[in-house]
C-alpha cells in the first residue's frame, strides 16, 4: 500500500511546492514586467511620432481588423497605430502617421515568427525606410523579392493604419 | 480552407521545424539512418504533436489565461505531454500491438522532444484558434516528417562515400544537414510565390 | 588531497572533458537556434547554467525522498519550475533578450543537458558535488555556444556582441546567421575538436548517448537497427 501511495504523495507534493513557489515569483515580477512593457511602448511611440509627446489611448469602434491599437499626441502632432498582421507568424507593428496625414515612422515589434534571413528583411531599412513621408496612397511602396508574403503583409496593414487615420482624425475634423 | 492550406504549407516548407527553427534535432540526427525509422518516428511525433494540441490548447484557453496562470504553461504542458505519451504507449500495448510493436519503441523518445513542446507553446504565442493550431500542428509534424525522410536519403548515400578522418560521423551529417537545409530555402521562395 | 582533485573535476570535468555540446553532443537544438548572435548565446548560456545547478541541487537533497517509479516526473516538475523562474526573471529584468529567445526559454526544460544531468549525476551524488557538477556542465555548455556564436555573429554580420567590425562588416556571410549555417558551423566545430585532440576527444560519432536520458530508448532503436 505504501509502495503505491508514496509516489503519487511526493510527486503531489514537489507540484504543489513548486506552484507556489511560481506564484510568488509571478508577484514579484508581474509589476516589473508590465513597468518594462509599457515603457518599452513609450519609448517605441516617441520613436515613429518623434515630434508627439503624451500620448493617450484612442477608443474608436470599427477600426479595421489589423488596427489593434490607436494613440493621439496630446500636442496634435498625428497618431500612432498598433498593427497585428500576418506575415509566415503574426507580426506586431507600430507605424506613426502626422497630423499632415504622412507617415513619421515604421517599426516593428514582433517579427518572431518570420524566417530568419529572409521574412525578417521587414527590419531592415532599406525595406521600412521606403514608408517615410508616404501618404495614404503608399506610393513607390515595394514587396521584397523573395519575401513577399510577409513584406506584403506588411504593407496591407500600413494601408489599415491609413483607414483607421481617416476614421479618427475625419471625426474630430468634422 | 485557403487559411488552412496556408499555415500548413509554411509550417511544412517556410518554417520547417526542424532546418528552420532547429527543434527535434535530436531525432532528427539519432533516428534518420534507415528511412523505416524516419517514417515511424515522424508517425509517432505527427500523433502526438496533434493530440498533446488537442488537449493543451484548451487547458491553455479555458483554464489557465482565465485565471491569469499563464505562469503556469510550461511546467502544465510538459507534463501533460508526458502523461499523454504514456497514455499512449499503454492504450496501444493493450488495443492495438501490431502498431505498438512498430511505433512503441519512438514513443519514450517523444517526451522530451523539444518539437512537440515547441508547437504547443508557439500555437498558444501565435494566437492561433483551436482549428489553426491543429493545422499548424499537423503541419509542423509533416514538415518534420518531410526533412527526416529526405535526410534518410541522404544519409544513405552518405554511408558509402568515405569522409576525411575528423569529418566522420556526426561532423560529415552536419554539414550534409547544412546543405539540405540550404535546399529548404528553395521550398519557401515557391511558397511564397504561390501566395503572396 | 584526494577530495580536493574529486571536487576540482566535477567542475572540470564539464568544461572540457566531458564538455555537454562539443564532445558529448547534447542540447543541440538550443546550441543550433540561439548561437545567431554572441549576446543570445551567452543570455540562452546563463539561462540554462542557472537552471542546471538549482535543479542539480534540489535533485540532489530530494534524492532520497523521490521514489524512484515517478523519478522522472519529480525531476521534469523541479526543472520546469526553475524554468519558468528564470522566464519571469529575464522578462522583467531583460525584456530584449526575452524576446530575441522566443520560444527557446521555455523550451530549457527539455534540454536533454539537464534531464541528463539530473538523472546521471545528480540523482546519485551529494548536494556539494552536484552544484559543482552543474557549474561546470554550465560553463562548459555556454563556452560552446560562445565559440559558436563568435563564428557566426563574426562572419555572418560582421560584428562581435553588436559592435561592428571594420572590414568583415562589408564581407558578411549572412547565411551563416542562418540555419543552415548553423549545421554547418557545429559540423566544422565537431571536426576540429577532434582534429586538435588528435583523435583522443572521445567525440561521438553518434548522437549523444552517455549522459542523455533517453540513452536507453534510443540504444531499443539501434538494435532493432542491427538486428534488421
Amino acid at each position: 500500500m505504501k509502495k503505491m501511495i508514496m509516489p503519487i504523495v511526493v510527486l503531489g507534493l514537489i507540484c504543489l511546492v513548486v506552484t507556489g513557489a511560481l506564484a510568488v515569483t509571478y508577484q514579484v515580477t508581474d509589476p516589473i514586467i508590465k513597468a518594462a512593457e509599457a515603457a518599452a511602448n513609450e519609448a517605441a511611440r516617441a520613436e515613429v511620432l518623434p515630434e508627439g509627446s503624451g500620448f493617450a489611448a484612442v477608443e474608436a469602434d470599427g477600426l479595421p481588423e489589423r488596427v489593434t491599437a490607436v494613440y493621439a499626441a496630446d500636442n496634435g502632432a498625428g497618431y500612432v497605430f498598433n498593427l497585428t498582421t500576418k506575415g509566415y507568424g503574426t507580426m506586431k507593428l507600430m507605424v506613426g502617421i502626422g497630423a499632415d496625414g504622412t507617415i513619421t515612422g515604421v517599426k516593428a515589434m514582433d517579427v518572431s515568427g518570420e524566417t530568419p534571413g529572409i521574412g525578417d528583411a521587414v527590419t531592415e531599412e532599406s525595406f521600412y525606410g521606403q514608408f517615410l513621408g508616404k501618404d495614404a496612397a503608399l506610393e513607390g511602396v515595394e514587396t521584397i523579392s523573395g519575401a513577399t508574403y510577409s513584406s506584403g503583409g506588411y504593407i496591407a496593414a500600413v494601408q489599415d493604419a491609413f483607414t483607421a487615420f481617416d476614421m479618427i482624425a475625419g471625426k474630430e475634423g468634422a | 480552407m485557403r487559411e488552412f492550406l496556408f499555415i500548413v504549407m509554411s509550417a511544412v516548407f517556410v518554417n520547417n521545424y526542424v532546418l528552420q527553427k532547429f527543434l527535434g534535432i535530436c531525432p532528427f540526427l539519432g533516428v534518420s539512418k534507415k528511412l523505416d525509422q524516419a517514417t515511424g518516428m515522424s508517425i509517432a511525433v505527427i500523433f502526438v504533436m496533434l493530440l498533446a494540441t488537442a488537449v493543451t490548447w484548451p487547458i491553455q484557453t479555458f483554464l489557465l489565461t482565465p485565471n491569469n496562470l499563464g505562469y503556469l504553461q510550461t511546467i502544465v504542458f510538459i507534463l501533460v505531454i508526458a502523461a499523454l505519451v504514456q497514455l499512449v504507449e499503454i492504450a496501444l500495448k493493450r488495443y492495438i500491438p501490431a502498431l505498438h510493436k512498430s511505433l512503441g519503441i519512438y514513443l519514450p523518445l517523444i517526451t522530451t522532444n523539444c518539437a512537440v513542446l515547441g508547437v504547443t507553446i508557439l500555437n498558444i504565442d501565435e494566437g492561433y484558434g483551436f482549428g489553426q493550431s491543429l493545422a499548424n500542428s499537423f503541419g509542423s509534424g509533416l514538415g518534420f516528417f518531410l526533412a527526416m525522410v529526405l535526410f534518410s536519403g541522404v544519409r544513405s548515400r552518405m554511408e558509402n562515400c568515405k569522409a576525411s578522418r575528423a569529418f566522420e560521423g556526426l561532423p560529415i551529417t552536419l554539414v550534409a544537414a547544412a546543405i539540405v537545409a540550404v535546399s529548404f530555402f528553395g521550398f519557401t521562395g515557391v511558397v511564397d510565390t504561390l501566395l503572396g | 588531497m584526494k577530495k580536493g582533485n574529486s571536487a576540482l573535476s566535477n567542475l572540470t570535468r564539464g568544461i572540457l572533458k566531458e564538455n555537454p555540446v562539443l564532445v558529448l553532443v547534447l542540447g543541440t537544438c538550443p546550441t543550433l537556434a540561439t548561437s545567431t548572435s554572441v549576446v543570445n548565446a551567452i543570455g540562452m548560456g546563463l539561462a540554462a547554467t542557472v537552471v542546471l545547478i538549482c535543479s542539480n541541487i534540489i535533485i540532489s537533497l530530494l534524492r532520497k525522498v523521490i521514489p524512484g517509479s515517478v523519478r522522472i516526473p519529480c525531476y521534469i516538475v523541479v526543472i520546469a519550475g526553475f524554468v519558468t523562474v528564470v522566464q519571469m526573471l529575464v522578462q522583467a529584468f531583460f525584456p530584449d533578450l526575452y524576446s530575441a529567445l522566443g520560444v527557446y526559454l521555455p523550451l530549457i526544460v527539455v534540454n536533454c543537458i539537464i534531464l541528463g544531468r539530473a538523472e546521471m549525476f545528480a540523482s546519485k551524488n551529494g548536494v556539494g558535488a552536484s552544484a559543482l557538477d552543474g557549474i561546470g556542465m554550465g560553463i562548459g555548455f555556454t563556452f560552446a555556444l560562445f565559440l559558436m556564436a563568435t563564428v557566426r555573429e563574426v562572419f555572418g554580420s560582421g560584428s562581435f556582441a553588436g559592435i561592428e567590425i571594420p572590414f568583415l562588416v562589408d564581407f558578411r556571410i549572412p547565411i551563416l546567421t542562418q540555419a543552415p549555417g548553423g549545421f554547418f558551423v557545429f559540423g566544422l566545430m565537431m571536426a576540429l575538436v577532434f582534429k586538435i585532440t588528435h583523435g583522443k576527444a572521445p567525440v561521438k560519432k553518434e548522437m549523444g548517448c552517455a549522459g542523455c536520458i533517453n540513452a536507453e530508448a534510443c540504444a531499443r532503436i539501434r538494435k532493432e537497427e542491427a538486428k534488421g
